[in-house]
């Protein structure tokens, strides 16, 4: 090549180098910051007008929000391989109360209290604010309030009932009397809700999945097994359908829904559906906690939804701005207006234009006081597979009780020793 | 006679009824279906329009699975067909060697790779890009590829290279001119096949692709299931089926005989 | 000259292939989980020592042996059927071809959502079917004894036409004149279908059997969206397992480990396929 010739090619790569850089240099002038949030689709839907709004009031910045599927272990899946891939295409996630450990452990979240300050989650009820700040620090502000509920037909009794064996006798009653084919539907699959029907049966009959230390798992307890046993006992009587070994919570919303079913366990957001004009139940369905036995309590699964900051995030600053301006007090008042949406903040239970729109709402703040924790760990999604798993197995017939909590009970605290969390004994 | 008729009434439904059933579910609507008397009332196209006008729509997954598919086709028969005529060269030891190997690539189940291929995505910075897909699919249907076209050159004669060689043609001037266009069938079979497997793969899209919009199809047909929280969306799901069937409804029907070509191939030769 | 062109084929392959294999069997040495914080800390032959103690592991390997080998037969079984059925030459079977290929061509991912509604209990079509014959509705999916058959179902109605047409081709390769012959010697029809067809068939099978059976083994598209491993994990297989021990408890060392076990579990029925084969071919010599 003679110099002529490298002469001319430098200056053209040159020329190139030069217009490369331009076009940053403007694309930085112009573009906005770009903050891309990860949602369950019905979220992601939910939210769309604030959003909307959010980006008008922002110029320097765009909100971009990604739909994804609702299932929860479906969008942990998602979440975990955009995280795993690096370079992750999100700086915000909508995540279940149950992943923030793991995701803290494996360091893929950003401390919050920095950004937000740490009275973040002053005005947030007592039965969302558990679940966000561990270690330390704050990961995670919630949006959504979400808690297990005993629905029941106002048509078919005077009273819910508020005891295991008085939801039986009630049930059992109504399906003989003709009135009703099913007594009580829930989520029998084997996944995660699984484990939040039954951490409320096992609270109501005066149990708990972990020790109070945290290091290890009784689920052998008679307690454990009592309520387990209750959970077979509803189908072994036919007061459940057996089909309930594979229903999640559309299933169960399905058949309460048809007016199939007289009492159901599902979250707050069937109410805004079973009243919806032309659903057969509308008008005839009331909510309330579950039940409990003498020795344990109502409890309500906590399941709340909120936002945590990505720490592989090139914008943490403006992605916290966004956290603040999507659990703002007005963005929850809509959410709950618009779609039935339980808002985190005390003061909008009190809200007189949202307790007119939501006349359960007072029942609903009673449920978020009776709250439970599913076990705070790393480890969870373990512990709560080897729950799931058994408890299938028990109401499934394959394995009785006893047994089948005995076990979980054992490969629980096999796993946490495993860690070096578990107490070596 | 009449006993091959009943037959093949028997294989007719055993075959269609499935896909019938998901026709009539997607132009059902969601109480239609559950109510026990479905009488005539309740058709709709309302599963078509919602999955149209999803966001993203769904036929920028049909697009997805369209890119992915053709890309790694042609990386395949790029590969392919050069690795299958230089094996054809070998001596017959290494051959066998190397078929052996390829044969048993070829079967394995390919699931288990997942984990390390996402190991090499992150470090490749090949996560979220359709045409970086294409690399692991490309390996993938390799082994097969190569078995399928080694025995198509295997059946050319001999003669055929010799006469090109005397001609002074070089390897490459042989490989394209005289050679190509005499595999030209086997090729078409072979990319068939690498084009449905491209289309349906599963575990290695769910765990590269992590942007809603990038989904082929399969996985965001996967996820319809969990996408509602009030209704089992079977209509709406059914339909995403149905849609993402015609394309390969209408490839099976064109293409039959190449593709069974395809398959018998490896088992004949 | 000749052996580069098949060098960047053959790197691909090593870096699809041979980089992952290797890859597992250092890390199936390592602890590397959410405990560790995701980095990598040799821990000795500990992940190999859980795998033995595993119950899991174990029940899973026995409901993958069952869900394949199960698969497998009804896929031969019904495959040589159908295979019989195309080679026999009337109007209308090179239609009946093409349609019979149409389950196979579909995404796995596909038709399993569709069998979870034409399961589905009480509202999908078999139940409603058996509610109109004034039958209880069957619990399809959710009985740890009937799930893993409808898994099964799924399989063989996928891929038996994969196996009706390799058997095909082995039956067009028998030549007619030896069925000729054997009429002639007096044979009946069902006489040489197993003193001829099935003898000269039995490469084909094999090779038929080789592919499906791995494939069968590593199923996981078609149980996690169908199952989801349940209930009762009675549909959980091998692939499933470390899927989720990688992606859902970020435990990479311990689902290596998990995909090895399996390697080792398939290099074993290889062995014992390949040793079958050569027994029976020795035994027709």
């Amino acid at each position: 090549m003679g110099l002529r010739s490298t002469l001319r090619y430098a200056a053209l790569a040159l020329l190139l180098v030069g217009l490369v850089c331009a076009g940053g240099l403007r694309a930085q002038r112009q573009e906005p910051v770009v903050v891309t949030a990860l949602m369950p689709a019905p979220f992601a839907q939910a939210t769309a007008p604030i959003v909307e709004r959010f980006n008008r009031r922002h110029p320097g910045l765009e909100l971009r929000v990604n739909r994804g599927p609702f299932e929860t272990e479906a969008i942990s899946d998602l979440a975990i391989s955009s995280l795993l891939l690096g370079d992750s295409p999100y700086d915000l996630l909508l995540m279940d109360v149950t992943w923030t450990p793991k995701y803290v452990a494996a360091g893929w979240l950003t401390p919050l209290e920095p950004l937000l300050g740490e009275d973040a989650l002053a005005g947030v009820v007592p039965g969302a604010r558990e679940g966000n700040r561990f270690d330390g620090h704050l990961w995670r502000i919630p949006l959504v309030a979400d808690m297990g509920l005993l629905y029941w037909r106002t048509d078919l009794m005077a009273a819910p009932p508020r005891s295991p064996a008085e939801l039986m006798a009630t049930a059992g009653a109504l399906q003989r009397a003709g009135r009703v084919r099913w007594g009580y539907v829930w989520q029998g699959r084997q996944y995660e809700g699984l484990s939040c029907v039954f951490l409320e049966v096992l609270r109501g009959f005066g149990g708990q999945w972990l020790s109070d230390s945290g290091d290890r798992v009784e689920l052998a307890s008679p307690e454990a097994v009592a309520a387990a046993s209750w959970l077979r006992q509803l189908i072994d009587q036919g007061i459940t359908p057996r089909a309930v070994a594979n229903f999640a919570e559309p299933e169960a919303l399905q058949s309460f829904g048809a007016g199939d079913a007289a009492l159901m366990r599902n979250w707050p957001y069937a109410w805004a559906e079973l009243q919806k004009p032309g659903s057969p139940v509308r008008g005839k369905v009331g909510v309330t906690t579950m039940v409990a036995a003498a020795g344990g309590s109502p409890a309500a699964t906590q399941g709340s939804w909120g936002f945590s900051l990505v720490s592989q995030s090139p914008h943490p600053r403006e992605a916290a701005l966004v956290i603040a301006a999507l659990t703002a007090p007005e963005v929850q008042k809509d959410l709950a207006q618009r779609l039935g949406y339980t808002p985190t903040l005390s003061a909008l239970f009190e809200d007189p234009q949202l307790v007119a729109a939501n006349p359960v709402l007072p029942e609903l703040r009673r449920a978020l006081e009776a709250t439970v924790l599913r076990p705070l760990s790393p480890l969870y999604a373990q512990l709560s597979d080897i729950l799931q798993r058994q408890l299938s197995e028990v109401i499934t017939g394959e394995r009785e009780a006893a047994e089948g909590m005995e076990r979980a009970q054992s490969l629980s605290n096999q796993v946490l020793r495993a860690s070096g969390v578990g107490a070596r004994s | 006679m009449r006993f091959r008729r009943l037959a093949v009434l028997m294989v007719l439904l055993w075959s269609l009824l499935p896909l019938l059933w998901q026709l009539y579910t997607s132009l059902r609507t969601g109480s239609a279906l559950i109510s026990p008397q479905p009488g005539l009332s309740g058709w709709t196209l309302d599963n078509y329009r919602q999955i149209l006008s999803g966001d993203p729509p769904f036929w920028r997954f049909l697009l997805n699975s369209t890119v992915v598919g053709l890309a790694s086709t042609a990386l395949t028969l790029l590969l392919a067909i050069p690795c299958a005529y230089g094996l054809q060269r070998q001596p017959a030891r290494t051959r066998a060697l190397l078929s052996g190997a390829l044969l048993a690539a070829a079967v394995f189940p390919y699931v288990l790779l997942f984990l390390a291929l996402l190991e090499l995505a992150r470090r490749f910075g090949l996560a979220n890009h359709l045409l970086a897909l294409s690399l692991p699919y490309a390996g993938l249907s390799l082994p097969l590829a190569v078995l399928l076209l080694g025995a198509a050159f295997r059946d050319l004669p001999p003669e055929l290279e010799e006469s090109a060689l005397l001609e002074g043609l070089n390897t490459w001037q042989r490989l394209r001119w005289v050679l190509l266009p005499l595999i030209a069938p086997a090729s078409a079979s072979t990319g068939l096949l690498v084009f449905l497997f491209s289309w349906n793969e599963y575990p290695i899209a769910l765990t590269w692709i992590s942007r809603q919009e990038l989904l082929t199809l399969p996985i965001a047909i996967a996820r319809i299931a969990g996408s509602s929280v009030y209704t089992v969306p079977y209509g709406a799901f059914a339909a995403a089926t149905v849609l993402g069937s015609l394309p390969l409804l209408a490839l099976v029907v064109i293409f039959q005989k190449p593709i069974v070509a395809g398959l018998t191939q490896g088992a004949v030769k | 000259m000749t052996l580069l062109l098949t060098l960047p084929a053959l790197l691909l392959l090593a870096l699809v292939f041979a980089v992952p294999l290797l890859r597992y069997g250092w890390l199936s040495f390592h602890a590397d989980s959410v405990i560790t914080g995701l980095q990598p800390l040799p821990n000795g032959g500990a992940n190999w020592l859980r795998l033995i103690e595993d119950e899991r592991f174990w029940q899973d390997t026995v409901q993958t042996l069952r869900f394949a080998g199960l698969s497998v037969a009804l896929e031969l079984l019904l495959g040589l059927a159908l295979a019989l059925l195309l080679h026999q030459s009337w109007r209308g079977r090179t239609a009946l071809r093409t349609i019979t290929l149409l389950p196979w061509a579909l995404p796995t991912a596909v038709m399993a959502l569709g069998w979870r509604w034409i399961f589905n209990d009480p509202y999908g079509p078999i139940n409603g079917l058996l509610q109109v014959l004034g039958q209880p509705a069957l619990p399809f999916l959710s009985s740890p004894a009937s799930t893993w058959l409808v898994v099964v179902l799924a399989d063989v109605w996928k891929t038996t036409p994969f196996v009706a047409l390799l058997l095909l081709a082995g039956l067009q390769s028998i030549p007619t004149d030896l069925y000729e012959a054997f009429a002639l010697e007096g044979g009946t029809p069902a006489q040489a279908l197993r003193r001829i067809t099935l003898p000269l068939l039995l490469p084909y099978a094999f090779l038929a059997v080789l592919f499906r059976l791995a494939q069968a083994l590593g199923v996981f598209d078609l149980v996690q969206i169908l199952t989801g491993g349940g209930p009762a994990g009675s549909t959980e297989t091998l692939a499933l397992y470390s899927y989720l021990s990688a992606m859902r408890f970020l435990d990479f060392g311990y689902s290596a480990t998990v995909m090895l076990g399996m390697f080792v579990l398939l290099l074993g029925l290889t062995a014992v396929l390949l040793l079958g084969r050569r027994l029976l071919a020795g035994g027709r010599a």
